[in-house]
């Protein structure tokens, strides 16, 4: 073969490589306890790599339907791991829940728009505020996985503190530290934990619409109260004991005393960005990268303090 | 080999007067035409002493911190001159330090997309040092109407300022915050109305600092210089483009 048939060649099948390769999240639902699966997503930032796929949702498939927790960041996700239920069960699916208003938790909506989607009464207002620009800034995040993706508003709002399935009985919990309407699911038949991203475990917590650090961790003690058997996070590995609420309340102490110090030693911010964290986080991933996005979302507020 | 190294290590050192000579380490591509706005056809040299100290992205693109720090040239410095390359308004400030001040500044700024941000130092040999970082952004800082905008607050407290000094190791820190709306005058129907003058005086009433601030400053700005004699009593005059003018005792 001469050298200029193998270019032509190396090109043709360069070409082909892109095309056969259609943009695919293959979701596999991985069982947690009787009736409970949840697709686990990567402990990484957004990016044209994975889709978006960095965040936990998942399904409890009871006597009288399936309930839905969370869509996940895009149409094609949405649609992906629908076909995923249904091929787990034949049960029709009853109730989705958006657990809070951030474009990894809801923009999978579509692909349930014949069902009802429910959501605390605050997250669908923040949803109807801004839905639309996530979506826009996910685009440019990752690209051409969101295709066609739109923001679809819940269609109903979450006005009790239980639901009875069957035999599951489901307790719906609103909390407010991650974002100011938190919704968390207890199922107390198996005594799973839905915790939606009040908890993230080994991936660096995100606050850009934080009430505050104190509130949140006051909220983490009233997590703590629950007798789970099995904890999911929104972000990170799933667990059987209180590690991730130890090392939230641990990271949420450390970024309150840390902001504090700061702000009372008259740092600017960009000192404060490069500050040392502790050793206890490194293995947390991401941790710089959120500890620099949380000053620029807290440290004026710091600041103001120390005026 | 070596002689060639050597002549571009030599290369280096002398400060271009043509710019084609030297390519800008930012890649940027309105390089030349900020050149020719701030710098003009002075001998300049791309001086990684001159530090601008930015995050890499900018989470919040009405509020991204910037610190200009020139204090390996103290002392010979005769203005500072930041820019951001691709705001619709490009400059930021422009920094007369005296030598008894640090000549470092930290404020926050406003970025309507990813940009080069520069610091350029006007040295008393009339050498421009310029030093600068790219900053990634989604974008629309310059085009969002400020929160003042929506909130009557600021019409009652304008001006109005909180400082704090800190002590430091040598000398001490000055931090102080202003409310401002700092309107850029690129939002439909909304005037600019920015600060223009910022002074750092000392208790003698001398100049230790000025600053001709420009739209891109953040909303409500807030401001930090280290000083060299922390003893010493100092105040703030601010000036905005309505003629309003604010004193504070620091």
């Amino acid at each position: 073969m001469n050298i200029k048939k193998a270019l032509v060649l190396g090109l043709f099948l360069s070409c082909q490589s892109v095309i056969a390769a259609p943009l695919a999240y293959d979701l596999q639902a991985k069982k947690v306890a009787e009736n409970t699966w949840i697709f686990k997503g990567k402990l990484e930032d957004f990016s044209n790599k994975n889709g978006g796929n960095i965040v936990n949702t998942g399904f409890i498939e009871t006597e009288v339907g399936v309930v839905v927790i969370d869509t996940g960041p895009s149409l094609r996700y949405g649609k992906e791991m629908r076909k995923a239920i249904e091929q787990i069960t034949k049960k029709p699916i009853k109730y989705v829940f958006n657990t809070h208003h951030h474009p990894d938790h809801f923009l999978g909506n579509q692909a349930f728009s014949d069902i009802d989607i429910y959501s605390l009464p605050k997250t669908k207002s923040q949803l109807a505020q801004h839905g639309n620009a996530f979506a826009e800034n996910m685009y440019r995040l990752v690209g051409d996985w969101m295709r066609s993706t739109e923001a679809q508003l819940p269609t109903k709002t979450i006005d009790t503190t239980g639901l009875k399935l069957g035999s599951h009985h489901l307790k719906l919990m609103p909390f407010t530290g991650h974002t100011g309407s938190d919704l968390v699911v207890f199922d107390e038949k198996t005594g799973v934990l839905f915790a939606s991203d009040m908890v993230f475990y080994q991936r660096a917590l995100t606050t850009p619409h934080t009430p505050g650090i104190q509130l949140w961790r006051d909220e983490i003690s009233k997590l703590k109260a629950i007798n789970y058997k099995v904890l999911i996070p929104g972000h990170g590995p799933i667990s059987a004991n209180t590690a991730p609420l130890d090392q939230m309340s641990a990271y949420l102490n450390w970024l309150d005393n840390t902001l504090i110090a700061a702000a009372k030693a008259g740092l600017s911010m960009n000192e404060v960005i490069k500050l040392p964290i502790s050793d206890e986080f490194t293995g947390i991933k991401l941790s710089r990268y959120e500890f620099v996005r949380t000053v620029a979302h807290l440290y004026p507020e710091y600041e103001e303090r120390f005026f | 080999m070596k002689t060639s190294i050597a002549i571009l290590l030599l290369s280096a050192a002398i400060p271009a007067s043509a710019s084609s000579e030297v390519v800008d380490p930012l890649e940027s591509p309105l390089w030349e035409y900020m050149r020719e706005q701030f710098i003009g056809d002075d001998k300049f040299v791309f001086d990684e002493r001159v530090k601008v100290e930015l995050p890499e992205f900018a989470e919040d693109p009405t509020q991204v911190p910037i610190t200009i720090d020139a204090e390996a040239l103290s002392g010979e410095i005769e203005r500072i001159v930041a820019w951001a390359d691709l705001n619709p308004i490009q400059h930021i400030f422009t920094y007369y330090p005296h030598p008894d001040i640090v000549p470092r500044v930290s404020l926050r700024i406003k970025v309507q997309q990813g940009t080069a941000i520069r610091a350029a130092v006007l040295t008393k040999d009339n050498i421009w040092h310029v030093g600068g970082r790219y900053l990634d952004a989604a974008g629309g800082g310059c085009t969002t109407p400020s929160v003042a905008n929506a909130n009557p607050y600021w019409e009652s407290h304008l001006g109005e300022m909180k400082s704090r000094f800190f002590p430091r190791q040598e000398g001490g820190r000055y931090k102080f915050k202003v409310i401002h709306p700092m309107d850029t005058g690129l939002v439909d129907a909304i005037p600019e109305f920015y600060i223009q003058q910022v002074a750092v005086r000392s208790g003698s009433g001398q100049d230790l600092a000025k600053m001709d601030l420009s739209q891109p400053v953040s909303e409500n700005p807030v401001i930090t210089f280290d000083v060299r004699n922390g003893g010493e009593k100092h105040s703030v005059w601010l000036r905005d483009n309505g003629g309003n003018e604010f004193e504070q005792e620091l």
